[in-house]
C-alpha cells in the first residue's frame, strides 16, 4: 500500500507544477533580511498563507497560490545553528553562480582570470546576488505566487496584485529590514520576475492558455511521477511513461517518494542525507530557479539554414524540412507528438489528421489536442527499441534529460533490447516547474527582447540529479555516443555545434549533421533554493531548529 | 600474472621515503617527505585545462608513446581500522582481556608510489602480446623505466632524489634495477578499451565437476560398501566386480588427485591475462582520436556534395590522413583535441 504522504505539511508547488492547474501566471519575488528578528517575524506572518499540497476542492482551490524557498545565505542570516548549516549540500551552500563551471554556465575553455565578466549578461539581481565583497544584495528568500486569470484573457485576477500589495505591506511593517529586491529583468527595474503561459486566441476573441514555450515547442509533458503525489487512480495513468519501468511484469511504476520529498526513501532504498536536525528537512526538498533566456531569432535563422541544406540532401520541401529538422532536434513534433511513436513527417501529418488535430473548427480540434496531451500517448515509450535512434535522434533533447531505458546496463550500442528498464534514469530525475516568461504571445520575440523559461527545479539532490543531468547530458554527449556534442536545444554551442541525425539504411538517404547550431538557450541568473516543510517553516520563525 | 592484462603492463612500485631533514631550493629546512610531495605538486599534469593549456607545459609523461595513465602518491601509512573484531562468547572462553591493546601495524617509513598503465611493448608502435613470459614481462618493465630515464632523467632525480637507495642510481639501466626492486604485484588492473566484449577464458565447468565427483562417487560407494561388509562394491557391482577395501583405498587417492588438479587448473585459468583490445595501444588509440575529429569534418564538409565530389574528396582524405599509419600524422599524447595548439604530430 502507498503510504500516504502529510500533504499538509509539503508546499504545494512540490507536488503540483501550478502552470498545468490553470494557474497560468506568476510573480517570482525575491528577498532580503537586513535582520534576523525581523526576518523571524516576518516568516512567521508569511507561512500562514503558504499553499500546501493538500488536495484541492473546487471550494478549496485559491485564486492566487504563495511559496517560498531559501537560499543558503538566507538560512545563515535567519540564524540556523552551525551544525545544521555545516551539513547543508556543497552545491547549495555554493549557490549556482559558483557552480558555473558544472553547468556549462561560463565558458569552460578560459581560465577565470580571462573571463571575470562572464555573468555580466545576468539580469542585475542575479549579478549582485553572492558578491563575496558585499553581501547586501544576497538573495534570500524566494516568494512565488501562481494566479488564476480573468476568463477569456491572459490577464491575471485582482487577487494577485492584492496579494502582492500584502507583501509589501508586511515588508513595511517590519520596517523593510525585509525587502523586496527590485533589481529583476535585463534592466533591473523590475520588483518581481513575471512569467506567463503563452496564449492562443480563438475566433471568438477568447484567449486560453496553451503548454507551449517561445520556440513553439509543446514544454513539460513527461514530469516525473512519485509515490504519495497523486491518488492511486490519477498515479495508474499519469505513471505511464513518467515513472520507472523496471520490467514488463511490473510496467510503469511512480518513482520513490524520496526522490523529490526529503526523509522518505528513495531508489537506493535509503533516506536521502540530510542536515541535523532530521525532523527540520523532513517533507522539504530543493529548488533550482534559473532563467533561461531562448534566442528565439537565432533559433530560426539556424533552422532555416540548416533546412535548406537538409532539404537537399534528403529531396525534401523547405517546410518539411525546417519542422522535421526541429523534430529531430527535440524528440517531439512541435504539437508534441512524439517521433518514438510518430517518427516521420508522413505518418505525423497523417497522425494529426486521424486525431483531429487540424479539425477546422477551433474549438473541436483544441479539444482533439487537450485529449491527446491527457491522454497517456505522448508520454508511453521507451528507446531499447530505437537504439541507434533512427526514430529519435540519441542526441535530441528529450532523450538527454529523461533517458528513459537507454542506458540499461544489458544494452548493446547496435541491437534493440525490448527487456531494457530505466535502471540508471530513475536517480537522475527532475520535477519541472515554472512558466515562460516575456510576451503572453508566441512568435513576437527576437534574440535581445525578454523571452524564455523560468526553469524550476525541484529534486532531493540537486548534485546527484539536476546537476548531472546538466553536466553530463546536457553539456555533454558521451553517454549518448556524440562525444562532445551538447543537447542541440539547451546545449552550450560556443564551441560544440553539431547535432548528429542518424538514419535508417533502408530508406537509403544518409544521416545528417547539424553543424551551425548556436546556443539558442542562455542563463540570465538564478540560484538554489531549500524548500521547507510547514513545519520547518513554522520552527524557523520561532527559532528553534534544534540540532542536539 | 595480474601486472600483465589485455596487453597491457599494470606496473606498481613502493620506494620508501628517506626520513631525516634536507633543503628546499630556498635553503629553507625541510623534511624529505615535505620536499617530494612539493617536487609532485609542481609536476606538470597533461595540458587538458584552460589553466595547463595556457602555460603550455606538459607532463613529462607525454614524452613517450607508452603511458596510458600514471600516478605517483605519497603513502603516509597503512590505514589503522581498530581492532580485529571477534566472536565476544569465543574470547571470553579463551580468557582475552578486551582491555589489552592488539598490535597495530605500521609502515617503516613513508613511501612513494607510483602506478603506470603502459603498453607492454619493448618499442614503441609495437602491437600488444596476447602473452608474455615472466622474462619478457621483466623486458617490458626495463625497457619502460628507461625508457623513462631517457625522456625526464631531471624529473626522475628531484622525484627519487627524495627515496632510500636511489642515490646510487647513476644510469637508464640503475633506474630500470631501482624499480624492479621496488615492485609490488599489481593484484588488479583494469582498462577498458574494449569495442566489443573480449572471448573470455570461461571455466569448463561441467567437465571439471565430472572430474571431481566420479571418482568421489566411486569412493562413497566403496566406503558404504566397507561399513556394510558387502562382498563387491554397492551399485558398482553391476558391472564390476571391485572389492571395498581397494576401491576405498584408490578412490581417496584418485578424489584427492582430482580435486588438486581441478583447483590448479581453476588458479591457472584465473592466471591467464586477457587478449589485448583490437587498438588498444596508445599510438592506435591517439590515431584514432585524431581520426575521428578528423572524419567527422570531413562528413560534415561533404554533406549536399555529388558521389564524385565525395569519392575524390575521400581519397584525399585517405593520402593526407594515413588511416592505416599509426604513428603519423596523430594526435600527441596529453593534449585534449586536436584542434588546441602543438596538438598534432606530422
Amino acid at each position: 500500500m502507498t503510504r500516504q504522504l502529510n500533504l499538509d505539511d509539503i508546499q504545494g508547488n512540490v507536488t503540483r507544477s501550478y502552470g498545468r492547474f490553470s494557474f497560468p501566471c506568476a510573480r517570482y519575488f525575491f528577498l532580503h533580511i537586513d535582520d534576523t528578528a525581523s526576518g523571524r517575524q516576518f516568516l512567521d506572518e508569511l507561512r500562514a498563507k503558504v499553499t500546501t499540497a493538500a488536495r484541492w476542492t473546487p471550494e478549496s482551490k485559491p485564486k492566487v497560490t504563495l511559496n517560498v524557498g531559501f537560499t543558503f545565505t538566507g538560512l545563515h542570516k535567519l540564524g540556523l545553528p552551525t551544525r545544521t548549516l555545516k551539513d547543508m549540500p556543497d552545491e547549495f551552500v555554493d549557490g549556482m553562480k559558483a557552480r558555473a563551471f558544472v553547468l556549462g554556465d561560463n565558458d569552460t575553455t578560459k581560465v577565470s582570470s580571462e573571463d571575470d565578466h562572464w555573468c555580466k549578461h545576468w539580469d542585475p539581481i542575479w549579478q549582485t546576488n553572492r558578491l563575496a565583497h558585499d553581501p547586501r544584495e544576497n538573495v534570500h528568500l524566494w516568494v512565488s505566487m501562481n494566479s488564476q486569470v480573468k476568463p477569456g484573457t491572459d490577464q491575471p485576477v485582482d487577487d494577485l496584485e492584492k496579494q502582492t500589495e500584502w507583501l509589501r505591506k508586511l515588508c513595511s511593517k517590519y520596517k523593510n529590514q525585509v525587502r523586496i529586491l527590485a533589481t529583476n529583468g535585463q534592466n533591473g527595474d523590475q520588483e518581481y520576475q513575471a512569467a506567463t503561459a503563452l496564449f492562443e486566441t480563438l475566433p471568438n476573441g477568447d484567449k486560453i492558455p496553451t503548454p507551449k514555450e517561445h520556440f513553439g515547442f509543446t514544454d513539460g509533458i513527461g514530469d516525473p511521477v512519485f509515490e504519495g503525489q497523486h491518488t492511486d487512480e490519477v498515479t495508474a495513468q499519469a505513471v505511464v511513461g513518467r515513472g520507472k519501468w523496471m520490467g514488463a511484469d511490473t510496467g510503469w511504476q511512480p518513482l520513490a517518494t524520496g526522490e523529490f520529498i526529503l526523509g522518505h526513501p528513495d531508489e537506493s532504498q535509503e533516506l536521502p542525507p540530510t542536515a541535523m536536525p532530521p525532523g527540520y528537512m523532513h517533507n522539504g526538498t530543493f529548488m533550482v530557479y534559473r532563467k533561461l533566456h531562448e534566442n528565439v531569432s537565432s533559433f530560426n535563422d539556424v533552422i532555416d539554414q540548416e533546412a535548406k541544406s537538409f532539404a537537399s540532401v534528403m529531396g525534401v520541401s523547405q517546410d518539411e524540412a525546417e519542422v522535421t529538422l526541429q523534430a529531430k532536434m527535440i524528440g517531439r513534433w512541435p504539437d508534441g507528438v512524439p517521433l518514438s511513436k510518430v517518427p516521420t513527417y508522413k505518418e505525423w501529418q497523417s497522425f494529426r489528421q486521424q486525431k483531429g488535430f487540424d479539425d477546422p473548427d477551433p474549438l473541436k480540434s483544441a479539444k482533439a489536442y487537450n485529449n491527446y496531451l491527457k491522454s497517456t500517448e505522448a508520454t508511453d515509450f521507451r528507446y531499447g527499441d530505437d537504439m541507434m535512434g533512427y526514430k529519435c535522434p540519441a542526441s535530441s533533447h528529450l532523450r538527454r534529460v529523461n533517458t528513459r531505458d537507454y542506458l540499461d546496463p544489458l544494452n548493446q550500442p547496435t541491437g534493440d533490447n525490448p527487456n531494457a528498464t530505466t535502471q540508471l534514469n530513475k536517480r537522475r530525475r527532475i520535477l519541472r516547474r515554472g512558466l515562460p516568461y516575456g510576451s503572453s504571445e508566441l512568435g513576437v520575440g527576437n534574440d535581445t527582447s525578454e523571452q524564455g523559461v523560468i526553469f524550476m527545479v525541484l529534486c532531493a539532490n540537486i548534485f546527484r540529479q539536476f546537476e548531472f543531468v546538466q553536466q553530463q547530458w546536457i553539456q555533454y554527449g558521451l553517454d549518448f555516443n556524440v562525444g562532445n556534442n551538447t543537447c542541440p536545444l539547451l546545449g552550450n554551442h560556443d564551441h560544440h555545434k553539431r547535432h548528429v541525425i542518424p538514419s535508417d539504411p533502408a530508406t537509403g538517404k544518409p544521416p545528417y549533421v547539424m553543424s551551425k547550431l548556436k546556443t539558442f538557450v542562455e542563463t540570465r541568473g538564478g540560484d538554489y533554493f531549500f524548500i521547507p516543510s510547514v513545519t520547518a517553516l513554522r520552527m524557523m520563525a520561532m527559532g528553534i531548529v534544534d540540532p542536539t | 600474472m595480474p601486472n600483465l592484462d589485455t596487453g597491457h603492463y599494470f606496473l606498481t612500485t613502493l620506494a620508501p621515503i628517506k626520513t631525516g631533514t634536507t633543503h628546499d631550493d630556498r635553503g629553507v629546512c625541510v623534511s624529505f617527505e615535505q620536499k617530494l610531495r612539493m617536487t609532485l605538486a609542481t609536476l606538470p599534469t597533461a595540458v587538458q585545462s584552460p589553466a595547463t593549456e595556457k602555460i603550455q607545459i606538459n607532463s613529462p609523461f607525454s614524452r613517450n608513446l607508452r603511458t596510458h595513465l600514471c600516478r605517483f602518491m605519497v603513502l603516509d601509512d597503512v590505514i589503522y581500522n581498530g581492532r580485529v573484531d571477534q566472536n565476544a562468547i569465543a574470547a571470553s572462553a579463551k580468557g582475552a582481556d578486551p582491555i589489552v591493546p592488539q598490535k597495530v601495524d605500521r609502515l617503516n617509513a613513508a613511501y612513494l608510489m607510483f602506478a603506470a598503465d603502459i603498453d607492454a611493448v619493448t618499442e614503441d608502435g609495437d602491437p600488444l602480446p596476447e602473452n608474455l613470459t615472466e622474462q619478457e614481462q621483466h623486458a617490458v618493465r626495463d625497457s619502460y623505466a628507461r625508457k623513462l630515464w631517457e625522456t625526464m632523467e631531471p624529473e626522475i632525480r628531484e622525484i627519487y632524489g627524495n627515496c632510500f637507495g636511489f642515490d646510487q642510481v647513476n644510469d637508464a639501466n640503475g633506474f630500470a634495477n631501482y624499480l624492479q626492486r621496488c615492485q609490488v604485484e599489481t593484484t588488479m588492473p583494469f582498462n577498458d578499451y574494449w569495442i566489443k566484449a573480449p572471448k573470455f577464458h570461461s571455466l569448463p565447468v561441467a567437465a571439471l565437476a565430472a572430474l571431481v565427483l566420479i571418482p568421489l562417487i566411486v569412493t562413497l560407494l566403496a566406503l558404504l560398501g566397507w561399513i556394510l561388509h558387502t562382498e563387491y562394491v554397492p551399485v558398482l557391482h553391476w558391472f564390476l566386480n571391485w572389492t571395498p577395501g581397494w576401491t576405498l583405498l584408490g578412490g581417496l587417492i584418485l578424489t584427492a588427485l582430482a580435486i588438486w588438479k581441478a583447483y590448479t587448473y581453476v588458479l591457472n585459468n584465473g592466471n591467464k591475462p586477457l587478449p589485448p583490445g583490437k587498438y588498444a595501444d596508445l599510438p592506435s588509440v591517439l590515431k584514432s582520436i585524431y581520426l575521428q575529429q578528423n572524419f567527422a569534418d570531413f562528413v560534415v564538409d561533404m554533406q549536399s556534395k555529388s558521389d564524385t565530389q565525395i569519392h575524390k574528396a575521400f581519397g584525399e582524405f585517405l593520402d593526407q590522413q594515413k588511416p592505416s599509419d599509426k604513428l603519423k600524422p596523430s594526435q600527441v599524447p596529453g593534449v585534449i583535441s586536436m584542434r588546441r595548439k602543438n596538438a598534432i604530430s606530422k
